[in-house]
């Protein structure tokens, strides 16, 4: 299937504004079929932070996601730990969302690795707790499945260290195909404009990402763009906007903050041909504030059909998308 | 003190010629001083084809099952504090995940095994063995039947049944192995022949006297009752008479549908014998069930309710259009209500065999408490070919496992796996996985 779009799987805290832009792209670039989201885990965060996800998803997709086209964001629910601003602020404004409860959420290790099977192939992106991301390790045959379907992991460093370090080390030591490290310099490198945001989102009269991007801290700032560049290394791997290092490892401390370290591991590190930041850069902001582009309509009569059998009771050949007719069953 | 009575064996038979018959479980089987619960858990599964009308099935909150349960499963008002509703769980494999159509195929397939189903219209198959066959492998050595697959609809086994899926896929959800089905009996006569006719120490000749003649099996080892009876005190007397009379009840039934001259309705394939309604099909069918759960003749047990895809009708409800093309309503009122009859005419079915396990009584329980019993599907839009979100009702206690009469919610994408790897634990078989399980269903035993 080598028109299938990558499937994206990606496990945040989303707890920063390039989170957030990182979500955007995911979805502009699947409308355009440069990729397919695979599945969102939010890890270390609250509720909140899945609504936010939920949003995103909702608002980007034209209503077409349900349960058979998309998978419900999953969520590490932690006790105790505070809704960021940044999220909070986006989800009082009342966008249109499917999640209502916690149980409208996705288990976290299930829809880690459902989502990597949602797609023939996929790329993971871990930008926050590797705890559930971990786990999935542990599960019968996954490794398997990773080797056959994940071309690369992309673990991003944001500075901040991340909780469960054993965690991490554990994937990093385990994952079974290619690991890529996206560091701190690269997202620096890269800072959205923040006076520019009103007018690069001003395709909707309200949007979450801005609500968040305001929300984070006082305006007017530039924010570094670390998930959003190693999104794009992620499914555009050889755009020819990154160099490679040699293979190493990550050291991880105890306190979850990384390092690359060069030398034995099968770990490469990222970092940006200095003549194409600005290009890559251009790129980047371009398709974090797009507008997604609206799906085709549906095709009713030349899809593939049944083996003209009858053995469903149709009669003819083909049936094409069947439309989702009935309401979420999700309890308002 | 000493105990000096000697306990019947729990695996004695009544022995004729040419026939053997099982017996339920009498007190005088149970040793002294041995532990109260001494029956064993019964496991079955009934595969739902289609999915349902899933606004008339899901109760509107988590916790206490509501005085007034949703349409589709009022039928079990009666018996609303012996089951439970899970909502939420997934069959992850039944999904599209880019290999396209074949939803039916991959419900039914994926829905027990919980792997991937290989693509095949040919002999080709590749499953992995199914949560009851695990169970079957590891306690089937200790009844006469390892398991028992029953069905509403004659199974196909080769050709394509759903874009390049094998009828195998659509029409099998117990698999022994990854290449071999077991496909249901769906022939009355042929059930009740395998429970207490052909499968035991009966000759090809004595079988085919037996039948020539149609003779009653209780007949032929009408004998050995009598050397039995005398031996047992009161209760044990009556608990053989009632057993007696339920087997006699089902040869009536049996040999009344094998004579049957009506026509048959064109709108389903109904083979020589089978009753013509749904509804007495059913009951005939669950009745020997409850015979062979309470003989243990087996512990485990499928149930197709209908083959994935079915286009079975119900005239007898008045719905005379197929049950999968109604399915594809597409939003059409008239074919969501039709879906919603069938739901709960299937409901009303199942309710009443509920109800009759649990009148059957064992020891100082019934069999109902003694069981874990499973009603749900493979698909829950059956419109859309949704595979999460699955209908599920769990029936019964499993001897106090469960505690029933309430509505748990899991957080989506919690496999389906889970659940049968949670029963397949009430009997001590313990796997590594079942399929895609990642562990068990948290807070749903008493255990937990």
């Amino acid at each position: 299937m080598a028109d299938t779009p990558i499937g994206v799987v990606y496990n945040t805290s989303v707890t920063r504004p390039d989170a957030a832009l990182a979500l955007a792209a995911m979805y502009v670039m699947e409308s355009k079929r440069e990729s397919h989201m695979g599945s969102v885990c939010v890890a270390g965060a609250g509720f909140n932070a899945a609504v936010f996800c939920d949003i995103i998803g909702k608002m980007y997709s034209f209503g077409t996601r349900n349960g058979n086209q998309a998978l419900a964001v999953g969520l590490a629910a932690e006790q105790g730990v505070p809704d960021s601003p940044m999220v909070k602020t986006a989800v009082d404004h009342n966008y249109p969302r499917t999640l209502q409860r916690v149980t409208d959420t996705s288990a976290p290790v299930e829809v880690l690795r459902n989502g990597v099977i949602f797609n023939t192939y996929s790329v993971v992106i871990l930008s926050g707790p590797a705890t559930y991301l971990a786990r999935t390790l542990d599960l019968l045959n996954v490794k398997d499945l990773y080797k056959d379907r994940v071309k690369r992991l992309v673990i991003v460093d944001a500075g901040t260290p991340y909780k469960d370090a054993p965690a991490l080390r554990k994937v990093i030591a385990e994952w079974p195909t290619p690991v890529f490290f996206c560091p701190k310099e690269v997202g620096d490198a890269l800072k959205f404009p923040g006076a520019q945001l009103d007018k690069d989102f001003s395709w909707v009269p309200s949007h979450p990402i801005v609500d968040a991007y305001k929300a984070y801290k006082p305006m007017p700032y530039d924010a570094p763009l670390y998930d959003l560049a190693a999104t794009h290394y992620a499914v555009h791997p050889d755009s020819g906007f990154f160099e490679l290092s040699a293979a190493g490892t990550i050291d991880v401390a105890n306190d979850g903050a990384m390092k690359f370290a060069p030398g034995s591991g099968n770990v490469k590190s990222i970092g940006i041909v200095p003549a194409k930041k600005e290009a890559l850069f251009t790129v980047l902001i371009d398709t974090a504030t797009a507008k997604p582009v609206a799906p085709a309509p549906p095709n009713r009569g030349g899809g593939r059909g049944g083996s003209g059998r009858g053995a469903f009771g149709f009669s003819g050949q083909g049936r094409g998308v069947l439309p989702a007719i009935v309401p979420p069953t999700v309890k308002q | 003190m000493f105990i000096t009575k000697k306990a019947i064996n729990r695996r004695s038979m009544l022995k004729g010629l040419g026939a053997a018959l099982s017996l339920p479980l009498l007190d005088s089987m149970i040793p002294a001083f041995a532990e109260a619960s001494s029956a064993p858990v019964r496991l079955a599964w009934f595969y739902l084809p289609n999915g349902i009308d899933m606004r008339n099935w899901t109760p509107p909150a988590e916790g206490p099952l509501p005085a007034e349960l949703p349409n589709i499963l009022a039928p079990f008002a009666s018996v609303r504090d012996d089951v439970t509703v899970i909502s939420n769980l997934t069959a992850n494999w039944g999904r599209p995940l880019q290999v396209g159509a074949g939803d039916h195929g991959r419900a039914l397939a994926a829905y027990m095994t919980g792997v991937e189903v290989y693509r095949t219209a040919g002999a080709d198959l590749k499953l992995t063995t199914s949560a009851d066959q695990i169970a079957a492998r590891a306690n089937g050595h200790l009844t006469t039947l390892p398991s028992l697959e029953i069905g509403l609809e004659e199974a196909r086994q080769t050709g394509n049944c759903d874009n390049g899926y094998s009828c195998a896929y659509t029409y099998n959800v117990s698999w022994k192995t990854e290449t071999q089905p077991l496909p249901p009996i769906s022939d009355p006569k042929n059930l009740f022949e395998r429970l207490f006719g052909s499968d035991v120490a009966e000759s090809p000749a004595a079988h085919a006297r037996r039948l020539a003649m149609r003779e009653s099996i209780l007949d032929q080892v009408m004998g050995d009752t009598h050397k039995l009876e005398a031996t047992l005190g009161p209760s044990d007397r009556r608990k053989l008479d009632e057993y007696l009379t339920s087997v006699r009840e089902i040869e009536i039934q049996v040999d009344k549908a094998s004579k049957s001259t009506t026509v048959i309705d064109p709108g389903m394939d109904k083979p020589f014998g089978v009753p013509q309604e749904y509804a007495d099909y059913f009951r005939l069918m669950t009745d020997m069930l409850i015979v062979a759960f309470k003989a243990d003749i087996t512990r485990i047990s499928t149930f197709m309710i209908g083959r994935e895809g079915s286009t079975r009708a119900y005239p007898e409800i008045g719905v005379a259009d197929g049950h999968h093309p109604l399915t594809h309503h597409m939003g059409n009122m008239d074919m969501l209500e039709k879906v919603r009859q069938i739901n709960v005419h299937h409901a009303t079915a199942m309710a009443a065999f509920i109800k009759k396990m649990k009148e059957t009584k064992e020891g100082d329980s019934n069999l109902l408490d003694n069981s874990l019993i499973v009603y749900g599907s493979g698909l829950s839009d059956g419109n859309v070919h949704t595979h999460d979100q699955l209908p599920t009702l769990l029936c019964g206690r499993g001897q106090g496992y469960i505690v029933p009469g309430r509505h748990h919610i899991y957080q989506r994408e919690t496999p389906v796996a889970n659940l049968f790897a949670t029963m397949l634990d009430r009997v001590g078989v313990r796997p590594e996985h079942v399929g895609d399980s990642t562990g068990e269903l948290a807070g749903l035993t008493s255990l937990s």
